[in-house]
């Protein structure tokens, strides 16, 4: 909400500048910031146009002389309404505009230009921008532009909390400058005894149903519509608004002069001087002020002549009973409607007025009659009109203060240190709240345009806000805690940092994704209904989707080697219920490439399914964890091969697969070799509890070593090898790895493979009749199994 | 006698030709004169056989003595030299080998930093759902359905009930929910609005909110707090402000900045305020009883803060470039 000094002074004195307001206000729980504020403008002055020719080379500049008062520039402007004899603004070389606009010397088509002459846009009063801001010709050329422009376009700038509906108007700001200034308010319009000419009365019928609860009407005549008077439009132009015409420009210079919505009606284009508020039909057409035509609903309150609906209520006047240049009759509204209601409407039809804004926060029922009253009183002024019926005001809801306790107890407790009674005191008086000290507090109440004040905490943190937070002083004893501080996730943590120390960069992608794209990985997505773009419309439902375009992006860029995984959560099934979406933590490796590069040192080391694999088992088998992993085969929805990894109780912890290149041509990934991912299912890790932590004593007699070549047909699976040969002794045979397969070009059906066996027992140190007989019973049952036939070396 | 001056003078020429003998062929000559067959340690040898047999005991003692002495100066001498011979042919210039270098997401540290600071001094941390009904995520926080304050979030909705959470404030209704005071929590993770994506905002953003509810913590503590946060995250001398606010769900409210020097400016960091005695009331707790304070703030903010990262999305596009810079 734009606020203006100038405005502001109407009701109170102070010795601000711009600046300094924006910041007590922001500390004041007001976020402000300066609109405009020409105390802090250096080098604009009044300047004056002395000659303005075409450029000599544009048609649409021209070269203009002015005059400072002492020296004459030459400056290039482009603007259709700049002429010789005007007193304008002038920024010369060295100013800085709002928005850190710096004015230097410059060079327009060929001819230098020392300053600007400045629209009102570029000084930020309005958005005008059509032509350059004419002065009034008195002012002299060389006059501080703060002298001239600062008194009345002085602005800031109010961010107003949903809460504070009280200071959506200028008396509502200058309440609050008070209590910053300790001044009195001023009262800008006295009120006056209106005397009505005639005896008709407006009548008026509330819906039973609530809605609303106060409406005050009443007519005039003999309006005569014309422009408004220089005060008026420039009021209205300190906060950037434009004037229309004086009816217009009374209803919104009283909006904002006090926070209260009015409406006007020409009294002609009513059937009768009658209104009912009621409820709009189901599917009724409204012709709006605005040029648009509305479809209403039942939610919707709607003002009606008794036959026709003339109003949407508390959001925005009819076309067709609007004011016009040939109104001579006027019907007056002044009205308390529900916040709810207000809301309701507004948000269905997504039509936000500063009406609407003002009811749907809560207004102040008694400033009904005041802004009615006021308003009547400035028509009488600026339009010549006169009060011809008399006011009628239908009021079905209590007008009074509420009245709330604040105790002395609570307020320690809150602060956590005294605050003085007599602070309390003066702080509730500078919010014309009455507060009558009782033995536990003080009864206070609440003036009923602070609809924000309901309960006890409201009280406090008023209190709090105008003490000032800086006044509490902070008290920390945490040094006397002892608590154990938990984080189920620092297992995911150590998990993450292992990744990272194997080369992993860890990324964070997009929750929301393309339901299209996600489609081809199956599973059940659940949408959003109102999403930002297509391509954002849905929520993930795995990792790899996210983890695939960062190899795309990485790739396109130049780096081709991609070691990256990703924690975080997908989900998966009904949008419809709550219970049917599946919410779970999920993790993901993805690799392609190399881990190595070919280097001067060795041959470059693939980030294969080996590699992966690799990392699988140096993360479940991990001893803490104590799993016995197991790889089986599964068909997979866009990964061939796919292996579910298996726990010893059978329950599957994860799966490592080729991403198919169907999938990738699809989604268009860029790559050169295959691309693996590894599936972990970080509740292993959080768990860790469910299985079973056991250390193992360290052998310390020596281990005995011995090779097996065997040669195989090609097709058997060395992993079958080795399970086979683990299983024939399990209490010394300690470990059997495949140390290297030789594939002879000539004979493709078959393979050389070497084992090496680790033989080593708790009990004893080995000799070699202790493994002979293993040995040779390995070497019989594998060659009986698999064909294989032993080679001697 | 004269041996004992030869034994003397052998020992002294020893040491200092062999400390010059740089070469493996250097090293074979100096063993030839020395050491070999005919060399001068075989010629006192052959003095010694021409001694009288009374001295013999005493030299023939001296001289094996210095015999071992010599052949391991040679032999250390000839051992260093050949374990640096092997490596001689090494390019000690060549590059050591590329490891692989991975990375903690940027985000995952600040969060980590976060969670760390008030584990220090006692807050659990807690998760919960990023989809949740309407009544975790805005009604039990005092926030009811036709509230000016829903603008305040703009929100994605799966359907008319459920909601993407706009903040992690969801977690601490589902934690009173299921506990007693007193609770000492902060809960992270990630939130969702329905902005425009642009350098500044993106549709979603990591949290960090934290949560105290006993009988007696006040604003003073909570002031107290969070400077210890801010101190610990920023440095000791950073200066801050707590201006005050509006949230639904806290009063009195407060935003906290701190002075950014470079920029001449404050900066919002994080909102916080006394829990509003409507959320201890819909989570069953006695709001008469107990009151305590929240805060939040979001991560990215303060990752831009700190790296002076000025693009949202740098943070959600994986770039190498930019992750390899944590």
């Amino acid at each position: 909400m734009k606020v203006s000094l100038h405005w502001l002074r109407r009701f109170i004195d102070f010795d601000l500048t711009a600046t300094e307001l924006a910041e007590k206000l922001t500390m004041r729980g007001f976020e402000s910031e300066v609109a405009s504020d020409f105390d802090s403008l250096e080098n604009l002055v009044v300047g004056d146009v002395l000659k303005a020719e075409k450029h000599p080379d544009a048609d649409k500049l021209k070269l203009c002389s002015v005059s400072d008062g002492s020296e004459t520039f030459s400056v290039v402007c482009g603007a259709p309404n700049v002429d010789a004899g005007q007193k304008i603004v002038f920024a010369k070389v060295g100013a800085v505009l709002p928005g850190d606009f710096k004015i230097g010397k410059a060079k327009i088509r060929g001819v230098e230009s020392f300053g600007m002459i400045c629209s009102e846009r570029e000084l930020g009063i309005s958005e005008e921008h059509d032509g350059i801001m004419v002065l009034n010709e008195s002012n002299k050329a060389g006059t501080p532009i703060k002298e001239v422009l600062g008194p009345l376009f002085d602005a800031i700038d109010i961010e107003v909390t949903p809460d504070k509906a009280f200071a959506l108007s200028h008396r509502g700001i200058a309440r609050e400058v008070a209590t910053i200034v300790g001044s009195k308010l001023k009262t800008p319009i006295n009120s006056v005894k209106l005397n009505p000419k005639s005896k008709d009365v407006v009548s008026i019928e509330l819906d039973k149903k609530g809605g609303c609860t106060r409406y005050i009407a009443g007519t005039m005549k003999g309006v005569k519509v014309g422009p408004s008077p220089k005060w008026l439009a420039e009021y209205l132009k300190s906060v950037g608004q434009k004037s229309i015409n004086n009816l217009v420009d009374i209803s919104n210079f009283m909006l904002l002069e006090i926070g209260h919505p009015t409406h006007v009606f020409d009294l002609k284009k009513l059937t009768k001087p009658a209104i009912k508020v009621s409820w709009a039909k189901k599917g009724e057409k409204f012709d709006a002020l605005d040029e648009e035509t509305y479809e209403l609903s039942t939610d919707h309150m709607v003002i009606t002549d008794t036959k026709n609906t003339v109003a949407l209520a508390g959001i925005i006047g009819g076309m067709d009973s609007s004011v016009t240049d040939s109104t001579t009759e006027v019907l007056i509204e002044s009205a308390y409607f529900d916040p709810v209601v207000i809301r309701k409407g507004s948000k269905k039809l997504n039509l936000l007025s500063e009406a609407s804004r003002r009811f749907e926060r809560g207004t102040d029922p008694n400033a009904a009659l005041e802004a009615f009253n006021m308003i009547v009183q400035l028509m009488q002024e600026v339009a010549g009109g006169t009060l011809e019926s008399v006011i009628t005001d239908e009021c079905s809801m209590s007008l009074d203060n509420n009245s709330v306790d604040l105790s002395f107890e609570k307020l320690l407790k809150y602060a956590g240190q005294e605050i003085p009674s007599k602070d309390v005191e003066s702080i509730l008086k500078g919010l014309h709240i009455d507060a009558e000290k009782t033995k536990t507090g003080w009864n206070c109440s609440i003036p009923t345009f602070r609809t924000d004040l309901e309960v006890e905490t409201d009280l406090i943190e008023e209190v709090f806000r105008c003490y000032g937070y800086d006044n509490i002083k902070s008290s920390f004893n945490y040094s006397s805690i002892m608590q154990y501080a938990n984080d189920k996730e620092s297992t995911i943590s150590s998990l993450k940092h292992h990744l990272s120390s194997l080369g992993f960069h860890q990324s964070y992608n997009n929750s929301l994704e393309d339901i299209e794209e996600l489609k081809l990985f199956g599973k059940d997505a659940v949408s959003i209904m109102n999403p930002l773009s297509e391509r954002m419309n849905t929520l993930r439902t795995n990792l790899h989707s996210g983890l695939l375009k960062n190899l795309d992006f990485n790739y396109r860029n130049g780096s081709a080697n991609t070691l990256i995984y990703e924690y975080g959560t997908i989900f998966e099934g009904k949008t419809d219920k709550l219970e049917d979406i599946a919410q779970k933590s999920s993790l993901s490796c993805l690799v392609h490439g190399d881990v190595f590069s070919k280097n001067v040192h060795f041959d470059s080391i693939p980030a294969s399914f080996a590699f992966l694999k690799g990392v699988a088992s140096n993360i479940f088998e991990d001893k803490r964890l104590g799993i016995k992993v197991k790889y089986s085969e599964q068909s997979h929805h866009y990964c061939d091969p796919y292996f579910s990894i298996i726990d010893g109780k059978k329950q599957v912890i994860g799966g490592l697969g080729v991403i198919k290149d169907s999938l990738l041509k699809q989604l268009g990934i860029a790559h050169k070799h295959e691309v693996v991912v590894l599936d972990i299912d970080p509740e292993i890790f959080t768990n860790y509890g469910s299985y079973s932590t056991k250390v193992e004593d360290i052998i310390t007699f020596p281990n005995l070593q011995r090779d097996l070549n065997f040669k195989m047909d090609s097709s058997i699976q060395v992993g079958d090898v080795v399970k086979t040969m683990k299983s024939i002794n399990q209490s010394i045979l300690q470990n059997v790895i495949p140390v290297d397969i030789y594939q002879s070009k000539k004979d493709t059906s078959s393979k050389d493979v070497l084992f090496s066996l680790n033989f080593q027992s708790s009990k004893k140190t080995l000799e070699d009749n202790d493994v002979n007989s293993i040995i040779a019973e390995i070497i019989n049952i594998v060659s009986k199994k698999f064909n294989a036939k032993l080679r001697d070396n | 006698m004269s041996l004992d001056k030869t034994i003397k003078g052998l020992k002294t020429s020893f040491s200092k030709e062999l400390s010059k003998s740089k070469t493996s062929k250097d090293l074979e000559n100096f063993r030839i004169k020395y050491l070999g067959r005919n060399g001068q340690l075989a010629s006192l040898f052959e003095e010694f056989n021409k001694l009288p047999v009374s001295e013999k005991p005493r030299f023939g003692k001296e001289l094996n003595i210095l015999k071992n002495q010599l052949t391991e100066q040679y032999q250390n001498v000839l051992g260093n030299k050949s374990e640096n011979s092997a490596s001689s042919d090494v390019d000690f210039s060549l590059p050591g080998y590329n490891l692989p270098d991975g990375n903690i997401h940027p985000l995952e540290q600040i969060t980590s930093e976060i969670k760390s600071i008030f584990q220090s001094i006692g807050f659990s941390v807690a998760y919960g759902p990023e989809i949740d009904d309407d009544y975790h995520n805005f009604e039990a926080l005092n926030v009811p359905k036709h509230h000016p304050a829903r603008d305040m979030q703009d929100t994605f909705f799966i359907n008319p009930n459920a909601v993407l959470r706009t903040h992690t404030s969801n977690v601490q209704i589902h934690l009173m929910e299921n506990q007693d005071p007193p609770l000492r929590y902060i809960c992270c993770g990630r939130v969702f609005r329905n902005e425009a994506v642009s350098y500044k905002s993106f549709c979603l953003f990591n949290q960090v909110e934290g949560l105290v509810i006993n009988e007696s913590s006040s604003f003073a503590e909570m002031k107290g707090t969070l400077e210890y946060f801010v101190q610990e995250m920023f440095g000791k001398d950073t200066k801050m402000r707590f201006r005050p606010s509006y949230f639904p769900f806290t009063e009195p409210s407060a935003e906290v900045d701190i002075w950014n020097s470079k920029l001449n400016q404050w900066m919002e960091i994080l909102g916080c305020g006394m829990v509003n005695p409507n959320v201890l009331y819909n989570v069953g707790y006695d709001n008469e009883k107990y009151q305590g304070f929240a805060f939040g703030m979001g991560v990215e903010r303060i990752a831009m803060i700190k790296y002076g990262i000025k693009d949202i999305r740098l943070f959600y596009q994986n770039d190498k470039r930019f992750l390899e810079q944590f």
